[in-house]
């Protein structure tokens, strides 16, 4: 049997009395489109913030590709191939469009915190930046600030900046929040080619999203998955039914 | 792999990073003119320099590089540090200690690399307090920058071998070892010196924006969470900026060192961390060249009115305020605001509207300076036998006149200055709106 490129045992966080994570497993196969689903409050988001090392776990472990992530912090696990979008857009908003993506590469490709390379001399790190422009559509943006783009504009650089730095498995967080149809139909098409070959995990609300990207579904309430599957099974679960869709399909 | 990008693409690109010449041209004719300025002032019959000016442009100089390097932290980065001239100081009580080496024949190097060892100097206090410091952001950053200012402060009082307590240290820079053979015995060579400095400096520290690092120190200052999810160690970085900002600090104190040939606990004190801040602020720290407008206009107010008047701070504080409140960007964000206006060629419908502005503009401060001199010459004034004149009239800080008309001026300009920035903003808004329509 393949390891899963990311793991989850007995997963549990507290924030003071409060378990909100309360004993998760879950396995993420690799190359797999998994997304979350579960109504608001469930942990869903918490969830991505410790797989990503936002905020540690009480107890269990998570392993990205085999490896123990659980006690490393967001920058590691990073590094180890793992990223991750935010629900609320995380973008440098002072800064060129240009200016995000190459933030967003510079990592991957081997600068670290150099002082001494003149950025603008870097020609295949600038190409590489205008390519990924060209794929997000964001090319006419190029030397825009980042804060003066459209709301959906802003999510797909969100997008770019998360698949920027080459990370195997990719966490996006309600990657369709607040689009109109359309802007989620091109959002949808972009996660599709940007996310090829990679492991995705995605929190998603748009039920329309979560059918038609993803391979299996993962149901999260109230801190625990109560089911996960095969859309088809996850659609036709009594359980889930109840808890969650029931209410979606009035 | 196909290139989807055309050439033009990426050639603008670079000119956008690498800031073609021809768009800088104004530093060039600065530096020149900076260069020259001083032989205008020369006076042929007794071949000497003007003192005051020579004096004034290398402090000039040293500030320039002091707010550069602390805006490495306060506009790059996001710290905001309270305690910046420790690494000022502390490359200039090097400094003295090297110079005091070469001139006794252990340190065999010429004046002109001095600086350089202040800026290490200043790079190794920079990596000591960074490693303290630059774990934090926000507020505990700034409480610890500002508890190693105290600490060196006091030390500086405190460690008599290094600092010299109270009186200072001193020390000669003719060591009589020089690249070009000068021997620096007068200010116009050391002002020379300095000028080549500030312009190495400057050009350093623009380098550094323009690299992964200064890159990343923008990232963690906006969203230092984003920067971790890309690799970084947003601690990393803010070490790494601290420990350069300090060794550019470290520069501007070494020059100072050369310049006064005494390095006293003025240096590391309170008062010139608070400077940064001030020249920093009000040149505007979203800009590179900012500082450098800050430090000239407070190193003006220091030289030249500090010399006309008792109260010159307060002035200077009310500027830092004003500045603060009403142009948060700085002078430097006051000239960029103006950028696209010029750009466009609409210059010119701002010129009766600022014209507008100033008259009351004009009252307004002449009615404020007037009452802070009167107050002035009633207290500090009268005490030092001194009597106000203006116009060749002497005026009787007792009677009610002068102050009537002081207050009827700042009152009454004040109210028409609201009623003027008011019809002002609407002219603004007027002409970015048809800037912003054209563009789209």
């Amino acid at each position: 049997m393949t390891v899963p490129a990311l793991s989850l045992k007995e997963v549990r966080k507290n924030f003071g009395p409060t378990e909100i994570i309360r004993g998760v497993d879950l396995d993420i196969k690799l190359g797999e489109r998994h997304a979350i689903i579960g109504p608001n409050g469930a942990g869903k988001t918490t969830l991505f913030n410790l797989i990503s090392g936002r905020f540690p776990i009480s107890s269990g472990s998570i392993s990205l590709n085999g490896t123990r992530i659980d006690t490393l912090e967001p920058q590691r696990i990073n590094r180890l191939g793992l990223s991750r979008s935010f629900q609320i857009t995380s973008i440098f908003h002072r800064m060129t469009v240009f200016e995000n993506i190459r933030c967003a590469l510079l990592w991957s490709q081997g600068y670290k915190y150099s002082f001494w390379s003149p950025l603008w001399l870097q020609s295949s790190l600038n190409r590489r930046a205008e390519q990924l422009l060209d794929e997000l559509n964001l090319l006419g943006r190029r030397d825009l600030q980042a804060g003066l783009l459209s709301y959906a504009e802003q999510r797909s650089l969100e997008i770019g900046i998360t698949i920027a730095g080459g990370a195997t498995v990719i966490l996006l967080d309600e990657p369709t929040a607040g689009m109109s149809h359309s802007e989620t139909e091109y959002a949808v098409d972009l996660i599709r080619k940007v996310t090829e070959g990679k492991t995705l995990l995605m929190v998603e609300h748009d039920m329309r999203v979560v059918f038609d990207l993803a391979d299996t579904i993962s149901v999260v309430v109230y801190g625990q998955v109560i089911a996960s599957g095969k859309p088809a099974e996850i659609r036709a679960n009594r359980a889930v039914q109840e808890a969650y869709l029931g209410a979606l399909t009035e | 792999m196909t290139a989807p990008v055309t050439p033009s693409a990426i050639a603008a690109g670079q000119g956008a990073d690498a800031q073609p010449v021809r768009r800088n041209w104004i530093w060039f004719v600065l530096v020149i003119a900076t260069a020259i300025l001083p032989w205008f002032f020369y006076d042929w019959n007794t071949g000497r320099h003007s003192g005051f000016l020579l004096t004034m442009l290398s402090q000039m100089g040293m500030m320039i590089i002091f707010s550069l390097s602390y805006n490495m932290l306060m506009g790059q980065a996001g710290l905001l540090s309270f305690g910046h001239a420790v690494f000022f100081g502390l490359g200039g009580y090097s400094t003295i200690h090297f110079l005091n080496a070469a001139e006794a024949g252990s340190l065999p190097l010429p004046l002109e690399l001095m600086p350089l060892m202040a800026g290490l100097a200043g790079l190794v206090f920079g990596i000591v307090f960074g490693y303290m410091a630059a774990k934090q952001r926000a507020t505990a950053f700034a409480m610890i920058t500002m508890g190693i200012g105290e600490l060196i402060a006091t030390a500086a009082i405190m460690f008599h071998n290094f600092f010299g307590g109270e009186g200072g240290v001193s020390a000669n820079r003719m060591i009589e070892r020089s690249l070009f053979g000068v021997d620096y015995s007068s200010s116009i060579e050391v002002f020379y010196l300095i000028l080549a400095w500030t312009l190495l400096a400057a050009l350093g520290m623009l380098f550094l924006t323009k690299t992964p690092l200064g890159a990343m120190a923008n990232a963690t200052r906006d969203n230092f969470e984003r920067a971790q999810f890309m690799g970084y160690d947003p601690r990393r970085i803010r070490f790494l900026q601290f420990a350069l900002s300090g060794m550019f600090a470290g520069i501007g104190g070494g020059l100072y060192a050369i310049t006064y040939e005494i390095v006293t606990f003025d240096a590391v004190a309170a008062p010139l961390s608070a400077n940064a801040v001030l020249m920093t602020y009000i040149g505007g720290a979203t800009i590179f060249y900012g500082p450098i407008l800050g430090a000239t206009l407070i190193t003006l107010l220091q030289s030249g009115l500090s010399l006309l008047s008792n109260a010159w701070l307060i002035y200077v504080g009310v500027l830092f305020i004003s500045m603060v409140t009403f142009a948060p960007a700085g002078l430097a964000g006051m000239i960029q605001a103006h950028a696209p206006v010029s750009r466009a060629g609409r210059m010119g419908r701002l010129v009766v509207p600022y014209i507008r502005l100033s008259i009351p503009g004009l009252a307004t401060l002449l009615g404020f300076v007037g009452l802070v001199e009167l107050a002035s010459f009633l207290t500090i004034g009268e005490a030092q036998g001194k009597t106000l004149v203006l116009f060749g009239n002497k005026i009787d800080v007792h009677e009610v006149m002068p102050w009537a008309v002081a207050v009827g001026l700042l009152v009454l300009g004040g109210a028409w200055l609201r009623f003027e920035v008011k019809s002002f903003a609407l002219v603004w808004d007027d002409v970015t709106a048809d800037l912003k329509q054209r563009s789209v």
